[in-house]
Parts: structure tokens; sequence; C-alpha cells
């Protein structure tokens, strides 16, 4: 259901921006990764290509669109969930279709691009996956890419924001299993999002302390999360003052990734770039201090008792 | 003979324990419950430092105090009774397989996740997930009954493959998402996307909902099972309006992007 | 230093077959003639194997982390290793995580893994991973078979640059050497078709075949000296009646040396899913008239797991047929991975034929040097199932108790139940670890001769053949004791191994403007630096023309 950028610049011939606004966002995917791009499989480049924007408002991405669908604001999933049911020749009344902002020839014309395309991805952002919905907001869309592989070849990829969000959660999956949401209370590590994620602990004020590296929960997280960070201790590792270095208890200045600190970076689309630092920093890098935090912890009694372990939880009992 | 338990302290973060829970107890003398392991945060701590604990050796639970930061009480429980006197915190009965538990205060997410059997009633509200499958796995609750009087949150009876959910209140987004079976009982109907991607099951509504665009109208009709439903309601206080009664129901079938054949009733008073 | 003294050895390479000996280790972790002082370990009455060899796996990577993100609900009804003072946690279970991984695989007295499948382009992100594995040795393979850039080279005839690009890309991506799966077949499936056979013409190109690209890469490996032949992945995996393709690309293989991976999936016969066969016997004969070519099994093992492969057309197949989710995913100009979880079921007349003729393959070839133990972890099952597969092969009579359980139609379409060979431990021996290691050109591995590395498995002998493999007493690793009676004691970091086959200096600038052209990746970015790989070990590159 995914691919790197590399194949969509190679060979997608049909792109889809959904609830993204790549023209100021991203604005390098569209000229270095996909529709402006020419290839040996593509040879005119733009003109081999069609581009769809779906977005509740007519955004600067619009202009360099083929085919532009606004879609009613917290409809996508009703959208989603209709493109599913037509690609599979199931019939949907005018009237429901009318609902989500679009019309029954738009939606024709768009399943009968995306069936007769050779190669279609779907870009996806955050104004699909950070709406009412969320998480099935994005499921919605991957599942359509999934289905539409029984008509040709389709993917789907969430445009991340920035930071190495897509690296920490490579590594957590590659380390726990999981991408995020985890807890390892039990010493094991165990997922649950909605339980264990980040913004959910803070609000319902689960963690009695806090360890913030490349992120900047104060400026974006909702007001019990950031009231909860000033309640405990807080202690946060960045090389410049942000929202949360403010609030927190200790902050250390560290050395910024890519810049003055060496490291691996994952794109979007999970391949590893490595970060060649151009400066030197007089402060420590991130690694640097997390190591030796542990190595501190490491000299401290161990966390449990000599000779207890904490209790798996079985799935049955 | 019953086992008492009274929450001494608040827990400052999750206390996780599924020690609380009849088949853990049965068998066991006062000291014995007293020692039972709980996990506050990362420290294993004996149940006694929270918990007050009277009587031993019982099938029947009575557990009293605000224990909406205590999680997983009655997890995969398969007899007896626990009965709670105050709120409780997540997956209050997940996994059980038999017994009965009973809430006089609210309940949180996860409760009755992936159940097999057995029955669950909170008198407040609930959270999400009511009956739901964990992440990733195939099925939600297989069987018995959950009864809520009050609302519920999010993704109620998601992936729920046989059973019953009867919310009082109403539901949040996304009730009886991708349902394989069972029925969602839903007395003040539910906010949007309700029975999204389902694929087979039933869901009643007392109350008009905003129907998916890809459910679609069917028929006008008093189909006898309600009758069977409401005469099985009755005990628990429910009032299901069924043939006879003045109305009729609206049925609506879908959902059509999987293409499932789920339904949902919209009672219509006459 | 350490003494294992009064152990009944089983050491194939050097022909020793359980005589009792002792074995000294000195303080780098070698095997040497004797040892003054340190520990002594006594091993009377016990079982003494070189570590395990896996010389097909797939334990790292962005298709294995993927198909991690995708089985949550498996990690939380599987093992799960609980952090302590010596062991960092992780869930072991059909896409076990990095650390447990190590565990597991040690746990099991292997030491040496190979990863069968890096896409170059993510090898930076393989490393990474592999890093995190504690314990075993590794190796990884470079997938090259529907490289793009070294395809149009092919295409023109010119021989000595494709030769330039694969030493380029093997050197760039710090792998041990080449992995093809489904020529021209991967390439064709990012348009959402598949090329079958041999003489298939493959989209996008004019004269190249499957055939073609098969042998030119094998020559190619061979030319560059790998310690390690060809790894090739075959066409047409996992479809009735795909023996003739296997065959056929065998064919194309004459003269050279070369290592099919997972035979099992590559040997079946009949026309449709309703008629397919066990083709092994076939097979197997051309196994036993052509020594210079090796195999791993890819065993089936009955019950859940995921798979994970490069072919993509498979992957597809396996949707269609289960409707289970699907992820497939496809690294630019190189190959797709495709990511299914999957039940194999007794009662399913498929994949009984499938069980069936993986365990054939391992009885019907008759050198054992020649065919190894692997499930294709996780495709046919998890390796740490490896001691299941074992049994299978020591006790015949536990083999018909499975066979009788299979449904009724399976008659006639298996052969399993005419074989009545039993592995003896030598032989064992020989699959698991000698066999592979000599196949991957390890000579320190898979061998307990002086100057070797001491990865020795301590058995105590039981009549418990799946029990006594899957709790080795001892495993020692590089020399010093990982396990103990069953528990973790060492985590010590293994290595990676390494060849950098020479290439035309020229090979540079030839690559970089098809490089940016291909790929979305600068080409200063994208070759790994030596400094990334934790433990480098440099294996020299052999002349194999000149033998
Ligand atoms: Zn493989």
């Amino acid at each position: 259901m995914t691919c790197t950028l590399g194949e969509v610049k190679q060979r997608a011939d049909f792109i889809v921006y959904w609830g993204g606004n790549p023209a100021e966002c991203h604005p390098r995917h569209f000229t270095k990764y996909t529709i402006m791009q020419k290839s040996k499989f593509l040879p005119r480049g733009r003109k081999d290509r069609t581009m769809v924007l779906v977005d509740i408002r007519e955004t600067k991405s619009a202009k360099a669109a083929d085919i532009f669908m606004q879609v009613k604001p917290g409809k996508d999933f009703e959208l989603i969930t209709i493109l599913r049911a037509l690609i599979k020749h199931q019939h949907v009344g005018d009237d429901q279709i009318a609902e989500t902002g679009v019309t029954r020839e738009m939606l024709d014309d768009l399943v009968q691009r995306m069936k007769s395309c050779k190669f279609g991805c779907f870009f996806f952002g955050m104004g699909l996956s950070m709406t009412r919905g969320k998480h099935m907001n994005s499921a919605a869309l991957l599942t359509l890419a999934a289905e539409m592989n029984a008509f040709t070849k389709f993917v789907a990829m969430p445009m991340r924001g920035h930071g190495n969000v897509t690296g920490a959660d490579v590594i957590m999956r590659w380390q726990t299993g999981y991408p995020f949401g985890i807890t390892f209370n039990r010493g094991y590590p165990r997922y649950n999002p909605g339980e264990f994620s980040t913004v959910d602990v803070l609000v319902r004020g689960d963690c009695d302390a806090a360890f913030i590296i490349g992120a900047d929960p104060g400026a974006t997280m909702p007001q019990p999360a950031i009231d909860h960070l000033k309640r405990i201790p807080t202690i946060c590792l960045d090389p410049h003052i942000t929202h949360t270095s403010k609030l927190a208890r200790v902050h250390i200045t560290t050395a910024a990734q890519g810049i003055s600190a060496p490291g691996t970076a994952y794109r979007m689309d999970e391949l590893p770039l490595p970060l060649k630092p151009a400066l030197k920093s007089p402060y420590p890098t991130d690694e640097d201090v997390v190591r030796r935090i542990n190595k501190a912890i490491s000299e401290k009694p161990f966390w449990l008792p000599e000779g207890s372990q904490p209790q798996m939880i079985t799935a049955q009992v | 003979m019953t086992i008492n338990l009274h929450l001494k302290q608040a827990p400052s973060v999750p206390l996780e324990a599924e020690v609380l829970s009849p088949n853990v107890m049965a068998e066991l003398s006062n000291s014995e419950i007293r020692a039972l392991v709980v996990y506050h945060g990362k420290r294993q701590v004996p149940l006694e430092e929270f918990f007050d604990v009277d009587g031993e050796r019982s099938y029947e639970l009575i557990i009293h105090g605000e224990l909406n930061k205590v999680r997983l009480i009655g997890r995969a429980m398969s007899r007896g009774t626990v009965t709670v006197h105050g709120s409780v915190g997540m997956h209050l009965g997940a996994l059980m397989t038999g017994g009965r538990i009973e809430v006089h205060g609210d309940a949180s997410d996860w409760i009755g996740a992936e159940m097999k059997n057995g029955f669950i009633h909170v008198h407040g509200n609930a959270g999400g997930q009511i009956g739901a499958a964990y992440r990733g796995a195939l099925a939600g609750m297989k069987n018995g009954t959950i009864i809520v009087d009050g609302s519920a949150g999010l993704e109620v009876g998601m992936r729920m493959r046989r059973g019953t959910i009867i919310l009082g209140g109403p539901a949040k987004d996304f009730t009886g998402l991708q349902m394989k079976g069972g029925t969602i009982i839903l007395q003040s109907g539910a906010e949007i996307r309700t029975g999204a991607w389902m694929n087979r099951g039933t869901i009643i509504s007392m109350k008009p909902l905003q129907m998916m665009p890809t459910f679609a109208y069917a028929s006008d009709f008093n189909p006898t099972f309600t009758n069977v439903y409401a005469k099985q309601l009755k005990p628990h206080g429910i009032d299901l309006p069924f043939a006879g009664s003045d109305g009729t129901y609206q049925r609506f079938a879908g959902d059509l992007s999987v293409p499932g054949k789920g339904e949902i009733l919209v009672w219509q008073p006459a | 230093m350490l003494r294992i003294t009064g152990g009944k050895i089983y050491d194939p390479a050097n022909g020793i077959d359980g005589h009792v000996r002792d074995i000294c280790i000195n303080d780098r972790g070698k095997i040497v003639d004797s040892v003054d002082g340190g520990r002594t370990i006594n091993a009377s009455g016990m079982i003494i194997f070189p570590g395990g060899v896996d010389v097909h796996t797939h334990v790292a990577g962005g298709a294995m982390n993927f198909a991690r993100a995708m089985t949550p609900e498996d990690h939380r009804r599987t093992q799960a290793f609980i952090r302590t003072q010596s062991r960092r946690s992780g869930l072991g279970g059909m896409a076990p995580t990095t650390f447990a991984t190590g565990y597991l695989y040690a746990g099991m007295g292997f030491t040496t893994v190979n990863e069968a499948a890096v896409p170059v382009l993510s090898a930076r992100h393989t490393h990474e991973e592999l890093a995190d594995i504690p314990i075993v040795d590794k190796a990884t393979l470079t997938l090259m078979a529907n490289n793009e850039i070294m395809l149009d080279q092919m295409e023109a005839g010119e021989y000595e640059r494709a030769k330039n690009v694969v030493a380029w890309y093997i050197w760039a991506a710090k792998s041990y050497g080449v992995k093809a799966v489904n020529p021209g077949g991967v390439a064709a499936w990012k348009w959402g078709s598949d090329a079958k056979q041999m003489t298939d013409s493959i989209d996008g190109y004019n004269s190249l075949t499957p055939g073609k690209i098969v042998t030119m890469l094998a020559t190619i490996c061979d030319d560059l000296g790998l310690p390690h032949p060809m790894h090739l992945h075959c066409n047409n995996l996992g479809a009735p009646g795909n023996i003739s393709t296997t065959l056929d690309t065998l064919k194309h293989l004459e003269g050279h040396r070369a290592h099919i991976a997972h035979s099992q999936y590559h040997a079946y016969g009949g026309d449709d899913w309703d008629t397919m066969c066990s083709a092994t016997a076939q097979l197997a004969e051309y196994f036993n008239t052509h020594p210079n070519i090796t195999t791993d099994a890819g065993a089936v093992l009955f019950g859940d797991t995921v798979t994970i492969t490069a072919d993509g057309p498979w992957q597809h197949l396996l949707y269609k047929l289960t409707g289970r989710k699907w992820g497939n995913l496809d690294v630019e100009n190189e190959t797709g991975c495709g990511i299914v979880p999957y039940t194999y079921r007794p009662s399913n007349l498929v994949n009984a034929v499938q069980w069936a003729s993986g365990l054939e393959l391992m009885l019907l070839i008759k050198n054992p040097w020649q065919v190894f133990l692997s499930t294709d972890h996780p495709n046919g099952g998890c390796f740490w199932r490896y001691p299941e597969i074992i049994q299978l092969l020591m006790c015949a009579d536990f083999r018909n108790e499975c066979i009788a359980k299979l449904p009724d139609k399976i008659k006639g379409r298996i052969t399993l139940p005419e074989i009545d060979r039993e592995y003896t431990l030598y032989e064992v021996a020989t699959s698991m670890s000698a066999g592979p290691a000599r196949a991957l050109g390890l000579t320190q591995k898979g061998n307990l001769g002086v100057g070797c590395d001491a990865d020795i498995v301590i058995y105590e002998e039981e009549d418990d053949v799946a029990r006594m493999f899957s709790h080795p007493r001892y495993v020692i690793k590089a020399g010093e004791v990982v396990i103990e009676d069953g528990e973790i004691r060492e985590t010590p970091e293994g290595r990676e191994f390494l060849v950098k086959p020479s290439y035309a200096p020229e090979t540079d600038e030839f690559m970089r403007p098809r490089f940016e052209d291909c790929y979305t990746m600068s080409f200063e970015n994208y070759p790994v630096e030596i400094e990334r790989i934790e433990n480098p070990n440099m294996q020299e590159c052999i002349n194999a023309n000149e033998d």
C-alpha cells in the first residue's frame, strides 16, 4: 500500500493530494518527487501525469491541479467510503453524494481515471489525518488504495510534518514492534493508542514526569496536556528556547540535529538519509545527553527489587 | 460471603489491577489477597497498599471508591460477580468469558473489549471502544451483554462479532465500526458515522440517526425479532418498541463500501 | 578462555561424527589446540554442534519493519522478553523485534544469520536494525535482479559495465552478496503485471528476458569472486506447475555456482490450485546430479505467520486468496515488497502440499551439504520453530503421524509417505550449520576446527528431539557463554560480514547521473559509510574461475 517517493517520481501517472497543501507546506514535493518530474516511463513529465486535489478550500495547490474537488468540511471519511463503494459498482444515491459537496459526474470521472491509470498514488495531509475521524480517515484512504490494487497499481502515503517523526516511528517499531503509544511499565512493550499515546497520557494526567526530545508539545498540545506538563517535573532537550523549554523544570541545550549533530533522518517514505553536520556546536548532541543520563541511571539500584519480575499480561487466562 | 475492598488512597498514576477478579481471589485467604501484586505505574506493590480488604475465599467482589485510575478490573474473569460503588478505569471486564460486573458510577474506555461472554452493566456513563477489538485484532466481543445507562464514546462495538450492547445515553462517532455481527441498541441515538464499514449485524436506534451515505434505505418494517428483544430487555428496565407499538422501523442496509450485509433500524414513532 | 570436555562432537566440516573430544577456546574467541586455565564446561553425555547458520532469513529492514507494524495482535499474544539487567525488552512472534531476534536465534543455538533481501536504498536502515540484533553475526544480500540501472546495461549488452554496477552496489550497500528475486518479474509488477517464464519479455525492455538476467548475474557473481554465489529466488514463486520454470531457470545456471532460495515454493506440479501437487522428486534429482548448486528448503509449518517477500506478485495472489490485510511496499528502482498475515492449515490441500514438499526436498536431496534448514522466515514459519522441522526430519514415525492428519485427497499429490529416510545428528549438523556456512563462503563458521570462530552449541541428549534442539544447555558465541541452562547470560554485539568486490574506478562517475535520474536521493548521500557498520568484518573475494 505504500512505496518510495522515487517510485512516484518514476511511474505515478495519477496523483491525488488529499487534505494537504503541498504548494505551500511541502513546496519541493511537486518539483522533486511528483508532478513536475520527467522519467523514463513518463517522458513528458507534467503532461503525462494527472493531479487531483481534494480539500475543503481552494488553496494555492489547486492551481497546480488538473482536477480540484472541494469536499465539505468533515466529509472526507464519507467521500472516501463512497469511492470504496463506487469502485465496486455499488449504487450510492445522488442525495448522499451531494452531502459531501461533490457531484456524481465528478466521482464517476474520478473513479474512471483511478481505474484506468497505470500507477496511482494518494498523498494525504493533516487536513485528513487531524480532522474529525483522525486515524479512521487515514485508514479509509489506505483501504481505498489497497482495494484499488484489484484494478491497477495504487499506493497511499502520509505527508508527515517536519522533524524526524518518521525516524522515531521506524525505530520504535524495530525495537518494540509498535510505532507509538507504547508503555514499558511491565518491563516489555505494550501498545494501545488512546491509552498510552503521549497526548492522552498528558491530558488524563497519567504520568508523573516527562522527558521531551525534539518536540514542542507546549506549543501544539491541548491545554490540559500543557497544564499537566507544568505540574510535573518536565525535562526538555532542545537547541532552542521553545514553549516547552519555558515550562520545563530542566532545559538542556543540545546541538541541532543535522546542522551540528550527525545522525540519520527518515524521509516520509521511510528512506533513511544521513545527516552530515556542517557546523560544530559547543553543546552536546541529544544522543550524548541521553547516553550520559542512561549511564547515571545504570549506576543506581535496578528498578526492580532483586529476584522479582513483572508479570506479562497474557492475551488469555 | 463476599470480599469487600475499599480504596484507601487514589493512585497518582494508573494502577493496573487485573487481580481484582473473582477468578484470582476465589481460593485465597485474606492475607493472600492483600499480598496480591498490582502495578502502580512501573512499581509492583501489594494490593493492601491501595485497598482495605475484608473477607476471603469468595466469588463475589464488592469494590468501593473512585477507581477511575484503576485499570483491568475483572479482566478475563469467567465467573462470579464484581460490584463497584464508584467509578472505574479502562479495560473493565475485557476478555471476560463469564460472570457479571455491575458499576454504580462511570466507566472508562475498552469495557468488555474482546469479551467472550458474561454481563456488564454500567449505571453511569462509559468511554469509547465498548466491546471493541484491540488494535489490529480481527474481532471484538464474541458474545455476552453490555448495558450502559449513560452515554458512550467513540467506536462502540468496533468489529464485534456477536453479543449485545445497549446504550441508554447517546454514543459518539463510529458506533458499530466494521461490525461483523451482534446487536447494538441506541436508546438516545449517536453522533455521526454509525455503522461505518459494517459487514453484518444490527444497529437499532430509538432516535433519528445521521446515516452514512453508503447505507441505502430498504423498507419500513417491524421485524418479529424486535419483539423477542423487547421481552429479553424488559427485566433490565429497557423499553424497546416493537410490532404493536405505535410506529415502525425504517430499515437501512449497508455498508455498501464493504459491501456489507449489515442493517440499521431507526424507530419512527407514528 | 574456555575448555569443553567430554562431549560428543558433530563437526561435519572436519568429518567428525560423534567422537568424544575436548574443545579449547582462547581469549579472542577462536578454537585452539590447548588452553591453560580458565573455565571448564563438563559436557559428558552431551552433544556438541557448531553454532547454527541461517542461510536465508528476513530479520531486518523496511519490509520486516512494516510487517511488525501490521501485526500488533500477534505481538500481544506472543512471548515477551521482559527487561532485566543484562537483557533489553522485546517481543517474539511472527515478526520479532530486533533485540528479541538476537535472543531467540541464540536461544536456539544459531550464531550466524544471513538477511537475504536488502533493497539498495534502505541498506542504511537495514544496517541500523542489524546493529540492534545482539549476539549473532550477520551478513546481508543486496537485491539486484530488478535494478533498472543494471538491467539497462544488460539490455545494451554492456557486460563489463553491468558487472561494475553490481560491484559498486554491493560495496555502497555494505553487503555480502547478491540476491536475485523474481528476475524481471518484480520490475513488471510495478505496473501490476508479472513475468512468469524465462523467455517472457519484460515490460519496458526489448530483448531482455528473465533467463538472460539469471545467466548474466550468475556470471557476474562468479567473476567478482563473491564468497557466496548468486542467491536466487526463482520466478513464478508459489504457483502450481512452477517446476518447469524452476528447472528452466536451473538450466540457465549450468556451469555456474548458485544458491536457490526456498526451493519448496518452486517445486509444484499441476495446472491450477485444484490439481497442484508436489514435484520435488524432479527438483531433487537435479540437485543430486549438480553438486555445484545449493538450496535451502523454505519449509512450511502449519500455523500463523506473516508472509513478507520482495515478490510482489505472489503477495497479491495471497491477498486475493485470503482477503486479509495487505501491505505492499515498493522501493524505487529495485524491487517491491509485499506483506500478508497468513495461516497455513493442514486441512487446506495447497498448504498440505507445501508442508510435505519442504520436507521432501530435505529428504530427497541426498547430500546434506546441498540442502539447508530454512523456513524463509517468516514466510513458511518462524525461525524459532526450526526444532520442529528437525524433529520431522529425524523421526519417520512422527512424520507419519503428521501425514495421517492431512486430508485424504493428499494421496497421490505428495511423495513424503514413501520416504523413510531419517536424518542423523551428523546430517542435521551439516544442514543447519556446516553446509550453510560453506555455501556462504564463511570458512570460520560451522566448523569446530582449530582457528575457527568458537561458536558452539551444546545440547543435553534427550529423546524429544524438538525439545532438545529448542533448549540447548549452553550456547557459546565467539568463546563467550551467552546461554546457560535456558537463561540469557551475556548479550555481546555481533559482527557484520562485508565484501568489497573490485570495480572500475570510473564507475562512480558512470553511476552518478543515472542514480540521480532514478532515485530521489542525492548520490553522495547514498553509499553507507563503513563507520555506520557496527563491528564490520571484511571477507576476501575468491577467484572462482581459477578453481
Ligand atoms: Zn526469502
